[in-house]
């Protein structure tokens, strides 16, 4: 039995904002599609909708021509079509194979489960990886206690034990070792011999070509392209990921950066950090300096931002104006005038159900003394509202009732009251409109005027382009190239990020 | 304040006022001056007794201190215990049980921060410890008198016909706006009990805020005893247990949001106004125990149901 | 590498803690009461233990699931007033029957009302479990309104006295507590339970029932917590309106002692039993050690509330070593 899925011209909103716009993707049983793009260019939207996590706007799904609806999940699985996530879908205190055969368990009288099978059926799908895993992953092993390359080998099988005739592999490869990529590019070629459709998301050129049949491109939320992996290059796909128009030029350069006098001390200077993700990061930036971290997400950029601004544990050595430092909690880098603006806003950035005049003290409170000078603390936050364009009801509303691009304003503000002389930002115009978007782009340029030093992580490579003085490129928790000057091009940028580094300038490291 | 809403507070003190002229239907000769002072006077008990209990649940995570009931009655034993009888006595009495209070709210706080244990774990477990040093240290012999000068300011008319303990519920309130609303101790406690993650990104030392928090619970539980043994004059060993439930649902009432962050003292004054009714009234149509039991925990299920809903899996 | 190990252990041997505890509770207790293993003082410590334990395995689920009951002593009050009032000394076994089955719906009900409000209507389990035990024990004490009522006497006598193989009673009934958890854990209901409490998100993206998981735990809890109690009355031959206030804490003691943790999704009814034994002999043990009097509370709700902080101690001090 073979499959063959179409998905034609889906549209897919996400509270106004377009993710994609027309995505079209068809794929076969038989065969391996690579679909590609640039960050926000729609690949995990587009995976959502065809394994029925997610419903689209407009357009259609076909199966085997025949048009379909998923309500759910289960919809897609009932139909062949499973998929492996990066997020991962496993019950840590289950073993491996509970969690693998969680609700399509082989049954025994149809009441208790069959664990012999169940168990049998694991050694088999183990068995798969065997020689790249260690010894310890067994069928009883509690997820809980692997490593994540494992995890991410028992979510493999787990989307294999409903035995599907479409596998959508997102990312799936990001966390294993090149041991478990071979194996699994070899099982893949297998499942294709034996009729699968796989569709592989990957952010790692070489696995693209080695394994892949043809690939479709992704640019803005649009399919813009399809080829056969045999007629292109590296460049070609790049080059369409990217688009043809001139990039840079689109949006005006800032001035030229100030010239940094490199025997300054840096305001941040950090040396081999280590930390969750991170792995042996030494950067510098300099007062009145914008630095960019440029790279797909999840490669450690959260960790390295975290980690400067003492909310996550780290080795390695960190000086603050050549002074060392090592923070244990955010409050002793606030101490000294570190602010960092965390990437999801709701959950880290602000307290939802209360007032915008509390979300912009929250790190202030205690210079207000006690009683606190509520006087004085309303003149600030109204000063700082009004110098941002903040637009509100009144200082009491809660921030909740603010739009997107107003409340990441609210977000900078509580910063900007306490005048950091470094400013970390994770992706900060994440889901905020374009008008908003100018204006923190605005405000970024004026505080990196005033002297502010600024470590900037962006999805949007169009905001590292334009408003950076260098750009750090990150792949698997490392810094795999630095941009700068002329090399600081869209098409190395996302070069870099792919890892095909060889186009990524003159001071790009190693392939990994 | 300047909005015209039905905040919470004003909701539960209209809820409350509708009681008192309802039980004026129910029962003749429910509704009159003295009868309204005597419900006030009532109420400031629970009031505050459920100071510390706001604080807690405002303090979010799973917050609640079922070691409440406990400490009020280890704090009027004590109390009961060191005045003996003399005026002179009170005050270094009363430092004795706030401090006693304290550290046994302090032990909450630690537990749950550093130890990792859930809050009602940890406060019930608490409220056995207690009890179990109240039997220790009384060796079953509850010994003492309380002071003449507490019953004059506490619970005799002080003023006008209004016991003295009105009056000082009157200024816990204000005290516990302050706290709340003018000190940054009361601006992290919002900020922890609504998103502690962002608190912590903002420099917040959430763990030190949780365990200030229990450990003012605990004080304001022993001042509770204090002012309760004003009252009844007497103590026994089951003295605070009868208002631990109240105290939570007090809070409730008064609508503060179970998952913390937001809330006010002036919420639970009007909840514990709402309780008190609720009770008279249902001594005043003489319905046994049994039934007041039942219908205090339809209340709150039906308060929980309006106020207390958690999120849905698919959003 | 240490720490995966311990997990693997933990994982393995979820009671091995408990037994150890339980061996060291019975060491102590043997040397204190040197006749604990004659038949006549098993029975006797069996019989006394089986409520509770009949109880914890009630809370276990729900605590697996990821919630908790407060309410589940309320409904042990409840059941044996429903029990002790319908009950003649010399009632017949028909009768028995029935009120015995009535019993347990209303213990289902009352866990209903919880599973109701807990999961389709998603209060918080703490609180909700809590106002709903005044509603139980409310209803208790309306239709017992005095200590008091009966039990069949011939039932309550088998329950005390009878030892088949020269076991007591209590210890068959236990292992059939375990023999049940067993096949339910080995069920898929069984596997939703621990999923559901381990991640509720991931086991609804499996395709989990995750709403009407939560609410059968809860009617579970609330049918265990009327055979509890059915022993309980036999055991004491009349009822209290409130003689199940006490057991709610010990319940989840039991179930924290038992190795389950608290958060849900790991854990057992084998360990809740340990448990609940390893609280009866540390209750025996101070009873028997010439604790004073006034100290036996103190002494008791210490060691409960070390037991409670054992994780989070190993755990700070393992954090401790690492850093």
């Amino acid at each position: 039995m073979s499959i063959s899925l179409t998905a034609r011209h889906i549209v897919k909103r996400f509270s106004g904002v377009v993710a994609l716009a027309e995505g079209d993707l068809t794929v076969d049983g038989g065969e391996v599609v690579a679909l590609l793009g640039a960050n926000g260019s729609g690949k995990s939207t587009l995976a959502k909708i065809i394994t029925g996590v997610l419903a689209p706007d407009e357009g259609r799904l076909e199966v085997d021509g025949q048009a379909v609806t998923f309500s759910s999940p289960q919809g897609a699985i009932r139909r062949g079509i499973t998929a492996v996530y990066q997020e991962l879908s496993l019950i840590p205190d289950m073993t491996v194979t509970e969690n693998i055969w969680l609700n399509h368990e082989p049954m025994r009288w149809s009441v208790r489960v069959d664990r012999t099978q169940a168990r049998r059926r694991t050694e088999e799908l183990l068995a798969l990886f065997q020689g790249a895993v260690s010894p310890a992953l067994m069928p009883e092993t509690p997820v809980a206690a692997l490593p994540p390359d494992e995890k991410q080998i028992v979510e493999i099988l787990k989307a294999l034990s409903r035995e599907p005739l479409l596998m959508i592999l997102d990312e799936a490869t990001a966390s294993l070792d090149a041991r478990q990529v071979s194996r699994l590019f070899k099982l893949m070629d297998a499942w294709k011999a034996d009729g699968m459709a796989l569709v592989f998301v990957s952010h790692r050129m070489e696995e693209i070509f080695r394994v892949a049949d043809r690939a479709v491109v992704l640019r803005n939320g649009r399919t813009v392209g399809e080829r056969a992996m045999s007629d292109v290059t590296e460049r070609d796909l790049v080059t369409l990921m990217v688009g043809d128009e001139p990039s840079a030029a689109a949006v005006a350069q800032p001035d030229a950066a100030q010239p940094v006098d490199p025997s300054a001390r840096p305001r941040l200077q950090i040396d081999r950090l280590r930390s969750g993700r991170v792995h042996d990061v030494s950067l510098a930036v300099h007062d009145g300096e914008l630095v960019g971290l440029g790279g797909l997400r999840g490669q450690g950029q959260d960790d390295l931002l975290l980690a400067v601004f003492g909310a996550l544990p780290f080795t390695g050595k960190m000086a603050l104006a050549g002074e060392e430092v090592k923070f244990n909690h955010p409050r002793q880098a606030v101490k000294r005038d570190v602010a960092y603006v965390p990437g999801e806003r709701g959950s880290q950035g602000l307290l939802l159900i209360r007032s915008i005049l509390e979300n912009f003290q929250l790190p202030s409170w205690v210079r207000y003394g006690t009683p606190l000078k509520m006087g004085q603390a309303r003149q600030d936050a109204a000063q700082m509202g009004a110098s941002l364009r903040l637009v509100m009801a009144s200082l009491d509303a809660p921030v909740s009732s603010l739009s997107g691009g107003n409340a990441q304003k609210v977000v900078l503000g509580k910063w900007l009251l306490r005048e950091p002389r470094l400013l970390l930002l994770n992706d900060p115009t994440k889901g905020v409109d374009v008008g908003a978007k100018a204006e923190i782009y605005q405000l970024l340029e004026d505080l990196r005027r005033a002297g502010t030093a600024i470590l900037f992580y962006s999805s949007e490579d169009e905001e590292l382009l334009n408003l950076c003085d260098r750009v750090l490129v990150m792949q698997d928790g490392r810094i795999t190239a630095e941009l700068s000057g002329v090399s600081l091009q869209k098409e190395n940028l996302v070069a870099a990020s792919m890892g095909a580094v060889e186009q990524a300038g003159d001071q790009g490291g190693s392939s990994s | 304040m300047k909005k015209v809403q039905l905040s919470p507070p004003l909701l539960a003190l209209l809820l409350a006022i509708a009681l008192f002229l309802l039980g004026g239907v129910l029962a003749p000769g429910f509704v009159n001056v003295e009868q309204a002072i005597n419900i006030v006077r009532l109420s400031a008990f629970l009031g505050i007794i459920a100071a510390g209990q706001t604080l807690v649940i405002l303090s979010g995570g799973e917050g609640i201190d079922l070691s409440i009931g406990a400490i009020v009655t280890l704090s009027a034993i004590l109390v009961f215990r060191i005045v003996d009888g003399q005026n002179g006595m009170v005050l270094p009495a009363l430092a004795v049980a706030l401090l006693t209070g304290f550290l046994f709210g302090a032990i909450n706080g630690l537990g749950i921060t550093a130890l990792g244990i859930p809050p009602l774990v940890m406060t019930l477990g608490m409220a056995g410890v207690v009890q179990g040093s109240i039997l220790v240290l009384t060796q079953g012999q509850l010994v003492g008198k309380a002071a003449p000068i507490m019953s004059t300011l506490i619970s005799r008319p002080l003023v006008l016909g209004i016991p003295g303990v009105i009056f000082i519920w009157l200024a816990l309130g204000a005290v516990m706006w302050l706290l709340l609303e003018r000190t940054a101790y009361g601006k992290h406690l919002f900020a922890v009990g609504v998103n502690r993650t962002a608190s912590r990104l903002s420099g917040v030392r959430v763990p030190r805020t949780v365990l200030i928090t229990y450990a003012l619970s605990g004080l304001l539980s022993a001042f509770g005893g204090f002012m309760l043994l004003g009252f009844t004059q007497n103590v026994f060993l089951s003295l605070g247990e009868r208002w631990l439930f109240p105290s939570v649902a007090a809070v409730v009432v008064g609508g503060t949001i179970l998952a913390g962050g937001k809330g006010s003292y002036w919420g639970t004054m009007a909840g514990a106004l709402v309780l008190t009714l609720i009770s008279s009234l249902l001594t005043a149509v003489q319905l046994p125990e049994a039934a007041r039991q039942i219908i205090l925990g339809v209340t709150l299920l039906v308060l929980l149901s309006v106020y207390g809903r958690q999120r849905a899996l698919r959003e | 590498m240490s720490r995966f190990d311990f997990r693997r252990l933990n994982a393995r041997h979820p009671y091995l803690l408990a037994l150890l505890l339980l061996a060291l509770a019975l060491a102590v207790n043997y040397l204190l009461q040197p006749n604990l293993f004659q038949s006549r003082v098993l029975n006797s410590n069996m019989r006394t233990f089986l409520p509770l334990m009949i109880l914890a395995a009630g809370q276990t689920i729900v605590i697996i699931t990821g919630g908790i009951d407060l309410s589940v002593g309320a409904i042990v009050s409840l059941a044996a007033a429903v029990l002790v009032t319908n009950l003649s000394p010399d009632a017949a076994a028909g009768q028995i029957a029935l009120i015995v089955l009535a019993a347990a719906g209303v213990g289902m009900a009352a866990g209903a009302l919880n599973g109701f409000c807990v999961a389709f209507l998603r209060l918080q389990p703490i609180v909700t479990t809590y106002a709903t035990s005044f509603i139980f024990s409310g209803l208790a004490l309306w239709i017992l309104p005095r200590p008091g009522g009966s039990m069949p006497q011939q039932l309550a006598r088998t329950y005390r006295s009878a030892a088949p193989l020269g076991l007591p009673l209590g210890i068959y009934i236990a292992i059939l507590l375990i023999i049940g958890w067993t096949f339910l854990r080995s069920t898929r209901f069984g596997t939703y339970l621990v999923a559901v409490g381990g991640r509720p998100d991931a086991a609804y993206a499996s395709g989990v029932p995750v709403t009407w998981v939560r609410f059968a735990s809860y009617v579970l809890a609330g049918l265990l917590a009327a055979f509890s109690a059915l022993a309980l009355t036999l055991l004491t031959s009349s009822g209290d309106p409130r003689m199940g206030d006490a057991m709610t804490l010990d319940s989840i003691v039991a179930v924290v002692l038992g190795g389950t943790r608290l958060s849900g999704g790991q854990g057992g009814v084998a360990g809740s039993i340990i448990g609940v034994a390893i609280l009866g002999l540390i209750r025996n043990i101070i009873s028997f050690a010439n604790v004073p009097t006034w100290w036996q509370t103190l002494v008791d709700a210490l060691i409960i509330i070390t037991a409670l902080a054992a994780p989070g101690l190993v755990r700070l001090l393992r954090s401790r070593r690492q850093a």
